[in-house]
């Protein structure tokens, strides 16, 4: 019995030696690759950026980091590494940044999952002499000590540009109504401020009779909107002003027949608008683009190291984008951009 | 068997990371240690309830209840902050007898019952705190996730503890036997007059608390309370456990084998990133680990009963 047992277990244990060489000379490898490419950096003076999504494998960050490889590949001398969480998550974003202090790149730049749980973090990539940009969602100033925030559109020039919008494609003494997301929700209710401010001192005639929840759900602001639509037969045009909410009150004003007769406007992506701009239910979609963004960030980042982006001045230059505003901390990408049946098959996010 | 393994294993990826790091720098990974803890403490009940036979899907959304409930009864209700994490530790624990009220007394499967109420405490959580965070919690609350002694972060030494005392109890203890003959069999348990049901009941119990504990850490290192909190645990957890050499059917496993099992997982995690291997790349490698552990595990097994 025993010799046989002590055999199999050689086998086995020999299977498991290989496996762990296997796995060690892998590792091993990348260490020595890693080393090469460090002496690589010190003699051309790379600069590492690490750029942190969201979430990685959606369109709109998949947007964000083709823009910023554009940038990168312009400026030549950035080694820009664009990784995060596979989930939406503070957690990972906060265990992904604290690691990567240990490596200490020149610059992080985050987009960030919650303002607060993610100061701490670069707080301490800060102490740590790393350089600390936000963008597309903004950390908690103060706790962060994060220096600039690349804006993409301020909450006023995305609620002005819909609102103009609509008065354009309707008159401004039309009836109109909101679906939102959840009355809750922040973003949502810092637009709809500002729309309605553009209202009061802009289009003192238009009328807003209602504004609706749709909770993130497709279905249910295509119920809103149906019901909208039977209450007031007045009603000229809606904003949907959600990415989930629009495509679900198009769908509603296609689908009882009020194409070109009650306009919608809203926020949201071109590939889950694209058909209703092409049939003409949508006229504009009206959002910011993810491409020039993430350009941005790359800029920002290198006229952070090399001192041209500073405290107190108004702005810098940043490639192709030309001269970009500076508000205070904050980078302004600049006014929202519009997609229409012209131009909506140049972007693929 | 299985912990030597892990401990080989864990000895390799130590080197590694001082390859990695050019230092073998222990302060940094026990630093590293508080990313991980909130899953850590999850996975201690945990092993006693798969050695069991059973399973809990719930914990992760159980954090996430807990966190909402320390911010209302802090932010809302005015409460202490510390009272407010007692009344999170009760809420926990009753979240998690109510569970194995369910799945002992009605006898419901564990999966299913735990499925179920995954979904439910997520959605009290977003329900309640409609779906805003809640910060600014008092300094004093940060000791938990924030602090150290003796440049060890208080957390780990939290874990430290309970992973001791759920050891000790599970294999030094009648109570720990009886789970593992569970386990085993469990219609022969009832027979011979162990206590199924009530047993059972304070193990889900345990799960809450421990869940309820996990979310206090959390809030207190994130100073932010979110009713995403937690979304995953419970999968990392059971990994862990399952590395960590328990079996699924039951009556096999142990605390310090899950605690290898977490132990390797942060650790093969740690020097991915450093390598820059991109984070689905991380979750591929983690899963053939699983993989791969539990196949030797089981082709040694089956060699050594021949």
């Amino acid at each position: 019995m025993k010799p046989k047992t002590a055999k199999g277990t050689t086998l086995a244990m020999r299977l498991f030696l290989v496996m762990c060489l296997f796995i060690t000379a892998l590792l091993i490898g990348c260490t020595r690759k890693e080393v090469k490419e460090t002496a690589q950096q010190q003699a051309g003076k790379t600069i590492t950026l690490l750029m942190v999504p969201k979430i990685k494998g959606i369109d709109y960050f998949n947007a964000c980091e083709r823009g910023a490889m554009e940038a990168a590949k312009e400026i030549g001398n950035i080694k820009l590494i664009y990784e995060g969480p596979t989930e939406a998550k503070v957690e990972s974003q906060i265990q992904l940044i604290e690691t990567w202090i240990l490596r200490k790149p020149d610059v992080i730049a985050v987009s960030c999952n919650d303002p607060v749980a993610i100061a701490g973090s670069l707080r301490k990539a800060r102490e740590a002499g790393i350089r600390v940009l936000t963008w597309d969602a903004d950390a908690d100033p103060k706790r962060s000590k994060r220096e600039f925030f690349c804006n993409q559109a301020t909450f006023q020039d995305v609620g002005y540009s819909l609102v103009d919008e609509m008065a354009m494609q309707v008159g401004s003494d039309a009836s109109v109504a909101i679906v939102t997301s959840s009355l809750t929700a922040p973003n949502q209710n810092e637009w709809m401020k500002w729309m309605k401010k553009r209202m009061r001192e802009k289009y003192p005639k238009m009328k807003l009779l209602t504004i609706q929840p749709s909770e993130e759900d497709q279905q249910l602001a295509y119920q809103k909107t149906q019901e909208i639509l039977r209450a007031y037969p007045n009603v000229k045009g809606v904003f949907a002003i959600s990415s989930v909410a629009f495509p679900g009150a198009a769908q509603a004003v296609r689908d009882m027949g009020k194409r070109g007769k009650v306009a919608v406007v809203g926020l949201s992506t071109p590939n889950v608008m694209r058909p209703f701009v092409k049939d003409g239910t949508v006229k504009t979609v009206i959002l910011w683009n993810p491409v020039d963004l993430g350009y941005l960030v790359v800029y920002a980042a290198k006229a952070l190291l090399d001192g041209q982006l500073k405290a107190g001045i108004k702005k810098f230059k940043a490639g192709r984008l030309g001269e970009v505003e500076v508000r205070g901390d904050e980078i302004i990408l600049g006014p929202p951009v519009k997609f229409t049946k012209e131009n909506i098959d140049k972007f693929h996010f | 068997m299985r912990e030597r393994l892990l401990l080989v294993f864990i000895l390799i990826m130590v080197c590694l990371n001082g390859l990695v790091e050019r230092t073998i720098n222990l302060s940094g990974l026990l630093d590293m240690s508080r990313h991980f803890i909130e899953v850590w403490l999850l996975a201690i009940p945990m092993t006693l309830i798969i050695i069991s036979g059973g399973i809990d899907l719930s914990v992760g959304s159980m954090v996430g209840l807990c966190v909402i409930v320390l911010a209302i009864g802090w932010a809302k209700l005015k409460l202490n902050i510390w009272l407010s994490a007692l009344v999170t530790l009760l809420i926990g624990m009753l979240a998690g007898a109510l569970n194995g009220a369910v799945i002992a007394y009605i006898s419901v499967p564990p999966l299913i019952v735990t499925l179920a109420t995954m979904a439910v405490y997520r959605g009290l959580a977003y329900g309640i705190s409609q779906a805003k965070p809640f910060s600014g919690f008092p300094d004093a609350f940060l000791v938990l996730g924030q602090h150290y002694i003796f440049g060890i972060p208080v957390q780990l030494l939290i874990f430290a503890f309970l992973a001791s005392l759920t050891s000790f109890v599970a294999s030094k203890t009648v109570f720990g036997r009886y789970v593992y003959a569970i386990g085993q069999n469990e219609t022969a348990a009832l027979f011979t007059g162990i206590p199924v049901r009530a047993l059972k009941l304070s193990l889900y119990a345990y799960s809450g608390v421990c869940a309820a504990l996990s979310a206090l850490i959390l809030v207190s290192r994130t100073s932010t309370a979110r009713a995403d909190a937690g979304i995953g645990y419970e999968l990392d957890a059971i990994a862990a456990v399952l590395l960590g050499g328990a079996s699924i059917s039951g009556g096999e496993g142990s605390i310090l084998g899950t605690s290898l099992g977490l132990l390797l997982i942060a650790l093969v995690r740690r020097i991915l990133t450093l390598q820059l291997v991109r984070t689905e790349g991380q979750t591929m490698v983690i899963g053939a680990l699983l993989i791969v552990s539990v196949a030797i595990d089981q082709m040694l097994r089956r060699r050594g009963r021949r």
